[in-house]
């Protein structure tokens, strides 16, 4: 039943799984221009090694002479052109894709909701513009309850600016249904612009190995729509915690560390 | 005790004596013969067989790993013995089996035979690169005997994870310097190797004419010349780190974490095809002999190989996409010109299957278990050499799935090899049957393992974690990809069995079993010291072939 | 020497060529860190090119008199005779690589893995040297009248260097 589904499910958009975002069009596009080619391609190989094995099998009883050929020219040069064509067909593609997919949201959009991912060993911290911040770390004896899990509250269909930073090691930002990686790297500052269109929760985890407890370093993604949201902001005080869903007062001094860690790099 | 070489003769009709006969001298055996021959077949033999060993034990800590992830929120083992698992299984397989399996294993015992030489060029040092591949092998085990057990931080050990203060104890430095051994080994066998080629070949053995398997462990070792010095210096520079409080990859103090990644993966993409060539050049002798043909465009796969080594230079940072500081359009438009040469070997394997005549056995099965399973892993790189595609799929069981069918196309090679030139090793014929079961376990079993993995990085898994939360619809996959692995490795039990089994009651193999061509079928099985009693005349690549069949010789075509 | 110089020197063309485009580019969009790409890539071609012009030199030494393995027509009659020396069983490579694991040892331990690495390394190298004396000791208990009946006379002996 669930094998039958995932198959049904691959066949459409070659098993590509649906984003929620606006720039994921662009992974939908190069994942069926590369299956278009690379579907036909492997089948050729794959048939052409097939039919030469079935038809030039040694067979007992009917010797045949192997034919002592070698080098042709003309099906050598096509077999090395016609790779080139479709490798830089793709390249071309992509090269696109890459450049679009980098520019949206235009950094020019004064609205952009900056926001500060901080990822330590092993939780999440997201520190909103007026210093409130979402913390916590997983329950490292049970993978199944998220209650302990932080929340990443974002608007829907508002362009939103994520300014990564790692507070100790390499970390790295993913959540399945944007079609989206980015590291968290000391040293390296990166900022990555989103724009969701469906608001909802989605499963987000640290994808690079970060020590013992790095598949508990998972966090949520709240979308909601944009009036829901600025509530909720709202009720947020300058400088509070909230700590795996129960806020606190902020503690003090720790608004001003956690302003000075997150917008140190001009945000 | 020393000995001179005499090239040897021409076949002629009166006695004439070889010189090893007169030379006398001590003729170790057992033991001894193992820890101090100089004699490259003895230590491509032991090469070969400590790689095996190495393949089983990696292969059983891959089992640990799969049977934790079998059932979501799992505690089988622990995180911390988790992360040793995938750290050592990755280490292994890449250091250990897969690289020096295929060119110092089959690298040392079928170069000096294919292109006419009585022994390697350096002999003593080869051995002295056994020594420390051996040392290097020992220390990356003996982490599990420390107390903080073995190093945890995955095999690319990005820094800052790896610096004292996220990972003490000597776990790290174990992993550290049993790696750098393995590569202090592995660049004296490519000094080796390299000069071996370029000065002991056999009159008429032009460079033109050596087997496509020479040309490709030639170009490797040049390959393994240029990566592993960087990688030691990256050691070094993680060592002082370590040690001596240094700041090389400490932000705090000016250093670059990112540094380490642009070092590692330097060294890291040449040695994926550091592992890859050498299996490709098995996989085209096998092909080649099974069929009873030339190799169809012999000069075209040179010119693939040689521009394979070349690319291979330009592509590290396709590992670091989602860093966001690496040039994207330059490496993924070096990464995906690869594609080319690799689809030209393709296309000459093909070629060189076409009107043949194909013998069904063994090594010619694994050798299309190889192209299918490579192939899988060429497309899925295709997709992966795309950034956009690449931010989505990075470090996910997709990139997991990509890799092994890659790494596991190429075991299946190195068996292919194993089995081909296993009469020539042993002198003795393996078992047809339990190789075809052996075979086709592997195909089913290691197909059931990673084909699901593609789904599980569509469906957003992760790869490194220790366990996984029961609602992201990703336990069936898992429990299928559990149950291949455990069918591989049934697979890999049978071809154990086989090898022990024949080496002990095979039936005799004969000097040329397989009707093959290349020289290393001139000398008996298993060959002589010092390799050669007589050589054939050199005037293809193919010499014994044009001996045994002067009537089909190599008909050019256009 | 002639394929094997002008290989080498083919791949040392296109890493100069690999290491000027990626360094204009880097320095026009590239991170500071990927400057540790150019010195790799430096690092790269200067050794691809010692090689291989080392290599060429030597063809050229050679004045167009190819060795008889470079030649299509080369019988095996024409490379008879002595090729090399070939050392036989020895011990000092096994007390070598142990001297040099204990020396690994010490970079995981401490320094007195080092001392006892130290003394076999050195035993070892010792060892090694004085037991391969190709002048003196050759081939003891060998009449060299004997080893001369193994030349081809008319051969074109040319040396090898191993």
């Amino acid at each position: 039943m669930h094998l039958a589904s995932s198959l049904l499910g691959s066949v459409s958009n070659f098993g590509s799984p649906q984003g929620v975002t606006k720039q994921d069009g662009w992974n939908h596009l190069l994942w069926n221009i590369s299956f278009w080619f690379a579907l036909p391609i492997t089948l050729l190989v794959v048939c052409l090694i097939g039919y030469a094995l079935f038809r030039y099998r040694e067979r007992p009883g009917k010797e045949r002479v192997p034919a002592q050929f070698q080098y042709h020219i003309p099906i050598e040069a096509a077999y090395t052109i016609i790779p080139l064509v479709v490798v830089a067909v793709i390249f071309g593609f992509m090269f696109n894709a890459e450049n679009q997919q980098s520019k949206s949201p235009a950094p020019a959009a004064g609205n952009v909701l900056k926001i500060t991912v901080d990822g330590f060993q092993w939780g999440w911290r997201f520190v909103y513009p007026n210093g409130h911040a979402e913390v916590g770390t997983a329950d490292y004896t049970n993978i199944n309850t998220n209650s302990d899990l932080p929340v990443l509250y974002l608007p829907a269909n508002e362009p939103v600016q994520l300014h990564l930073v790692s507070l100790d090691v390499v970390h790295t930002f993913y959540v399945k249904d944007f079609l989206y990686n980015r590291d968290l790297i000391p040293g390296v500052d990166n900022n990555v612009n989103f724009t969701v269109k469906t608001p909802g929760i989605y499963q987000g985890q640290c994808n690079n190995i970060c020590g013992e407890y790095h598949a508990y370093m998972r966090f949520l993604v709240q979308v909601m729509p944009a009036d829901q949201y600025n509530q909720w902001y709202a009720n947020q005080p300058a400088c509070s915690v909230t700590t795996a869903g129960i806020s606190g007062p902020p503690a003090p001094g720790t608004c001003d560390s956690q302003l000075s860690k997150g917008f140190q790099a001009g945000l | 005790m020393t000995l001179l070489e005499d090239r040897p003769q021409p076949p002629s009709e009166e006695h004439n004596p070889l010189l090893m006969d007169i030379v006398p001298g001590p003729r170790p055996a057992g033991l001894v013969k193992y820890i101090t021959s100089t004699d490259h077949k003895q230590i491509g033999l032991n090469y070969l067989v400590t790689g095996l060993l190495a393949f089983v034990v990696a292969g059983i800590m891959a089992l640990g790993m799969r049977t934790q992830l079998i059932v979501p929120n799992n505690h089988f083992i622990t995180a911390d013995v988790y992360n040793q698992l995938f750290t050592i299984h990755g280490t292994i397989m890449l250091f250990v089996f897969a690289g020096p399996f295929g060119f110092a294993g089959f690298g040392n015992y079928l170069v000096p035979l294919m292109i006419g030489a009585p022994d390697m060029a350096f002999p003593r040092f080869n051995n002295l690169s056994y020594w420390l591949y051996l040392g290097g092998f020992s220390l990356l085990m003996a982490g599990f005997l420390t107390n903080n057990g073995a190093a945890q931080f995955g095999w690319f050990g990005y820094a800052p994870l790896t610096e004292a203060i996220h990972s003490p104890g000597p776990g790290g430095d174990l992993w550290l310097v049993g790696i750098a051994l393995t590569g202090f080994s592995g660049i004296f066998s490519a000094v080796n190797i390299i000069t071996t080629i370029f000065t002991l070949r056999a009159p008429g053995m032009v460079m033109f004419r050596m087997p496509i398997f020479v040309w490709n462990i030639l170009v490797t070792m040049f390959l393994v010349l240029l990566a592993f010095p960087v990688l030691t210096s990256a050691f070094a520079l993680l060592w002082i780190d370590r040690h001596l409080g240094g700041n090389f990859f400490n932000t705090q103090k000016g250093g670059q974490p990112i540094l380490w990644q642009n070092l590692f993966w330097f060294f890291g993409h040449p040695e994926v095809y550091i592992i890859a060539l050498p299996y490709f050049g098995v996989v085209t002798e096998v092909l080649a002999s099974m069929c009873r043909k030339p190799v169809f465009g012999y000069k075209g796969m040179i010119a693939a190989t040689l521009s394979i080594g070349a690319l291979s230079m330009g592509v590290w940072a396709h590992h670091m996409y989602t860093t966001g500081a690496v040039l994207l359009p330059f490496f993924a438009a070096m990464s995906l010109l690869i594609a080319v040469p690799t689809g030209i070997k393709f296309f000459n394997w093909i070629g060189t299957m076409w009107r043949g005549t194909i013998v069904l056995n063994t090594p010619l099965l694994f050798s299309i278990g190889f192209l299918i399973q490579f192939l899988m892993g060429g497309v899925t790189g295709v997709i992966l050499a795309q950034p956009v595609l690449d931010f989505q799929l990075h470090n996910t069981y997709f990139v997991v799935a990509h890799f092994h069918y890659v790494i596991m196309g190429l075991v299946f090679g190195g068996l292919a090899g194993l089995y081909y030139w296993y009469p020539k090793m042993t002198g003795r014929m393996f078992d047809e049957r339990w190789g075809k079961a052996s075979f086709i376990l592997l195909l089913i079993g290691f197909n059931l393992t990673f084909f699901p993995q593609h789904d599980l990085g569509l469906r957003g898994m992760p790869r490194r974690i220790e366990t996984y939360n029961a609602g992201l619809g990703w336990n069936f996959l898992n429990e299928l990809s559990s149950i291949g692995s455990y069918i591989t490795g049934l697979g890999v039990v049978a071809t154990v069995i086989n090898l022990v089994k024949s080496y002990r009651s095979g039936p005799i193999a004969g000097d040329n079993p397989w009707d093959a061509q290349t020289l290393e079928w001139a000398c008996s099985s298993p060959p002589p010291d010092h390799n050669f009693e007589a050589l054939p005349p050199i005037r293809s690549e193919r010499p014994v072939w044009d001996a045994n069949h002067p009537d089909m010789l190599t008909k050019v075509g256009h | 020497m002639k394929v094997e110089s002008r290989t080498i020197i083919g791949a040392f063309v296109f890493l100069v060529i690999l290491a000027a485009a990626y360094w204009a580019m880097v320095a026009t969009y590239g991170h500071t860190a990927e400057r540790s790409g150019i010195a790799m890539l430096i690092f790269s071609f200067s050794a691809y090119g010692l090689l291989g012009f080392y290599l060429l030199a030597q063809y050229f030494r050679r004045h167009g008199t190819p060795r008889v393995e470079d030649r299509f027509d080369a019988t095996q009659e024409e490379g008879a005779g002595v090729i090399d020396y070939f050392p036989a069983a020895s011990i000092w490579p096994a007390g070598m690589g142990l001297g040099m694991i204990f020396g690994g040892c010490a970079l995981v331990w401490g320094l007195w893995y080092l001392y006892i690495g130290g003394i076999l390394f050195i035993g070892s190298v010792i060892g090694w040297v004085t037991e391969s004396d190709y002048t003196e000791d050759v081939l003891p208990g060998i009449d060299p009248a004997e080893l001369a009946d193994h030349e081809v006379p008319s051969g074109p002996s040319l040396p090898h260097h191993g």
